[in-house]
């Protein structure tokens, strides 16, 4: 976690200071890819051809960076959104649901206005935005007001979210044929496709400037600090005069909004409607994405990138060994599991646990709506 | 009126409560553990695979087990030893548990989505002599296999090893206050460390039910959440144990509804699948609502979140 290792004010400017950020992902990689490799192994294939098919079918060859592209497209948006609410503290693990509320209400605006393209093509996808925004205000809602633990309530709506859109998609607005699909959205709605070989799209440039504008929000306005000061402390935010509540409210809702971005890239480029249970679990993806990050929205990139690559990989690697895909989301996960632990430099220093275990722990999920109140 | 709906909803509740006993546990010790599912599903696996290669039950039942007692372990390793935050760490282990078993069931047992055999035994039904011929009664009392009684016994055990012995109190004192436990010389770690595995002993029950006795098969993600809900049901009884365990029969007879109405009323299927989850989004409202009145009476709370 992020806050936690900012948490104590940085002692000097030692070289292991510096390259902690880079190192800890790193190393974190490397366990997984190692720990993958067992398994692999166990499974009675040989580790290196695997991750060699891994790399050789996300990054050698011009089509398969283009796939590479398109995956990481999505992975971008989710990972994005997961990292804009955990940096302020808040575990929006919906972005599934987000996504998929999102991808709805594009995949509605996509067929059922009609408009020239340079209307309809931000209103569809302002419409993803709205989708996911609105379905994240749910668990941002219950948590400001009612303390309700967000994190369950997001895991929770996940499955809500699959099974009333896949009721749009199977009744309300079943498209004709035996597909459980809405119709076709207008040319006028499609984000413009660059290539043949795969259904990477303007949604990609989308992305890339929605961790732009973000990286300059977090750095250099008030309201990125405001979020960073609710992720390392709450209270302490809530004294200095942030208005923790509404923050809390605005951050989810603009994660859910992004995650919603990532079902409108998915309805208007690549699918061109909206499919029933389309997504292969890119919501997910983001939480792997955002930790590698370290919630950083350049990060975010970089760690789509990868896992982007991995998941275009994983189709090559599963038509030449039968190895199914989960095997990246194991590896997606172990290197959660590491990036969570606090190694840090602490374990190094063989600091006793004793002294570790008289640390008031920072309380890892704050209340919010009443900063004020003493905790028991 | 026939009562089968009374034995389907004895059943459908018991790996809710298996697997709420096993939060209970560690919700008592000031753990908030959302990796129920990621135990479960791993035990489910573990079950059906042991069964399928041994054909033993005896043996499936304590692989599932050791399954999710060892990933327990790694759980709490990481969050206890090595600080990771309970959530984050939890939601790894749920994602890692779904993926990790999804991998094995192609890797070892060559299926993609679902796994079933003839070789698999089924657990025995067994007819308590007596009640079985009494209409309610029997219904819900008799006609269940070995599992449903052990679930709904574990109910009284783990309540009574929270209040009546020493190591409740002591793991309830950890949950509450843990300065004040480790002040007075209570090994902090190795309760919560404890209470951890005894999470994932239960939770090695629940998938073990899930894939040998409640159905006879293995499909991706058959937990569907039910960790989250026994969760839910734990917030809504404030963590006891007999107060949770009567909020799952609740939540297993809203399911047990929800299984037999398409017959009925010919809705959609998926606005029935809805049912468990809203009832579990309903009930924790309901929790926030309460506490957040309670908590304004007396300015002091328990847990940041519940």
């Amino acid at each position: 976690m992020a806050p936690e290792s900012t948490a104590e004010p940085p002692r000097k400017s030692t070289l292991a200071a510096v390259l902690a950020p880079v190192v800890q992902p790193l190393v974190a990689i490397l366990i997984a890819t190692c720990v993958g490799g067992l398994l692999v192994l166990a499974l009675g294939r040989n580790p290196f051809e695997v991750y060699g098919i891994l790399i050789s079918g996300s990054v050698v060859g011009v089509p398969n960076i283009l796939v590479t592209l398109q995956m990481m497209t999505p992975l971008i948006f989710t990972g994005l959104a997961v990292a804009v609410s955990f940096r302020a503290g808040l575990w929006n693990i919906g972005v599934e649901g987000q996504m998929l509320v999102g991808a709805l209400l594009s995949g509605i605006v996509g067929y059922a206005i009609h408009l020239p393209w340079f209307l309809h093509i931000p209103l569809a996808v302002l419409a993803g935005f709205v989708g996911g925004a609105l379905w994240a205000a749910i668990p941002a809602l219950l948590r400001v007001y009612l303390n309700v633990n967000e994190l369950v309530v997001c895991l929770m709506l996940n499955p809500v979210a699959l099974l009333v859109t896949g009721f749009f998609a199977s009744h309300v607005l079943k498209a004709p044929g035996p597909t459980n699909k809405l119709p076709d959205i207008d040319p006028s709605a499609a984000l413009p496709n660059f290539s043949i070989y795969s259904q990477v799209n303007a949604g990609l440039f989308l992305a890339l400037a929605c961790c732009i504008v973000l990286a300059l929000v977090n750095a250099r306005t008030i309201r990125g600090f405001e979020w960073k000061l609710m992720g390392l402390n709450p209270r302490f935010a809530y004294y200095g005069g942030v208005d923790v509540p509404r923050r809390a409210i605005g951050v989810m809702m603009l994660g859910g909004g992004i995650a919603g971005l990532a079902g409108a890239e998915q309805v208007l480029g690549q699918y061109r409607a909206f499919y029933d249970n389309f997504s292969p679990g890119y919501g997910f993806d983001g939480i792997a994405v955002a930790m590698l990050a370290n919630f950083d929205p350049i990060g975010v990139i970089l760690a789509a990138f990868l896992f982007g690559a991995l998941n275009g990989g994983s189709a090559v690697l599963q038509m030449m060994t039968g190895l199914s895909k989960y095997l990246v989301q194991v590896l997606q996960f172990i290197t959660v599991l590491v990036l969570a632990a606090q190694f840090s430099w602490n374990w190094l220093r063989r600091r006793p646990v004793a002294a570790l275990a008289q640390e008031p722990e920072r309380s890892a999920a704050p209340d919010l709506a009443h900063p004020s109140g003493r905790q028991a | 009126m026939d009562f089968d709906i009374l034995n389907s909803a004895v059943r459908i509740a018991t790996p809710l409560i298996f697997a709420a006993m096993g939060g209970v546990v560690t919700y008592q010790a000031g753990m908030l553990n959302i990796a129920l599912d990621g135990f479960m599903i791993v035990a489910a696996f573990t079950a059906i695979a042991t069964a399928y290669l041994t054909g033993s039950l005896t043996i499936a039942l304590i692989g599932a087990i050791v399954a999710s007692v060892l990933l327990a372990a790694l759980m709490a390793v990481f969050n206890i030893r090595l600080r990771a935050n309970i959530f984050i760490a939890g939601t790894a282990i749920i994602f890692l548990g779904n993926s990790l078993t999804a991998l094995l069931l192609k890797g070892v047992l060559g299926q993609d989505g679902v796994f079933t055999s003839d070789r698999i035994p089924n657990f025995p039904v067994i007819r308590v002599p007596v009640v079985d011929g009494i209409p309610v009664l029997g219904a819900l009392l008799s006609g269940h296999t070995i599992l449903v009684y052990v679930a709904y016994l574990s109910v009284p055990l783990v309540a009574w090893s929270l209040y009546r012995t020493r190591w409740g109190l002591r793991l309830r004192v950890v949950g509450e206050a843990p300065e004040a436990a480790a002040a007075v010389g209570i090994d902090v770690d190795k309760i919560k460390f404890q209470a951890m595995l005894i999470s994932g002993l239960f939770c090695g029950f629940a998938g073990a039910y899930l894939s040998l006795a409640y159905v006879t098969l293995f499909a991706r993600e058959m937990t569907a959440e039910r960790g989250l809900i026994a969760l839910a049901a734990i917030f809504f009884a404030r963590g006891n144990p007999y107060r949770t365990a009567l909020v799952a029969v609740l939540f297993g007879g809203a399911t047990a509804l929800s299984v037999r109405l398409p017959q009925v009323t010919g809705l959609a299927p998926q606005l029935l699948q809805l049912i468990p989850y809203v009832v579990t989004v309903l009930a924790l409202v309901i929790v926030g609502w309460r506490t957040t009145r309670a908590r304004n009476r007396y300015g002091a709370w328990r847990f940041d979140l519940g």
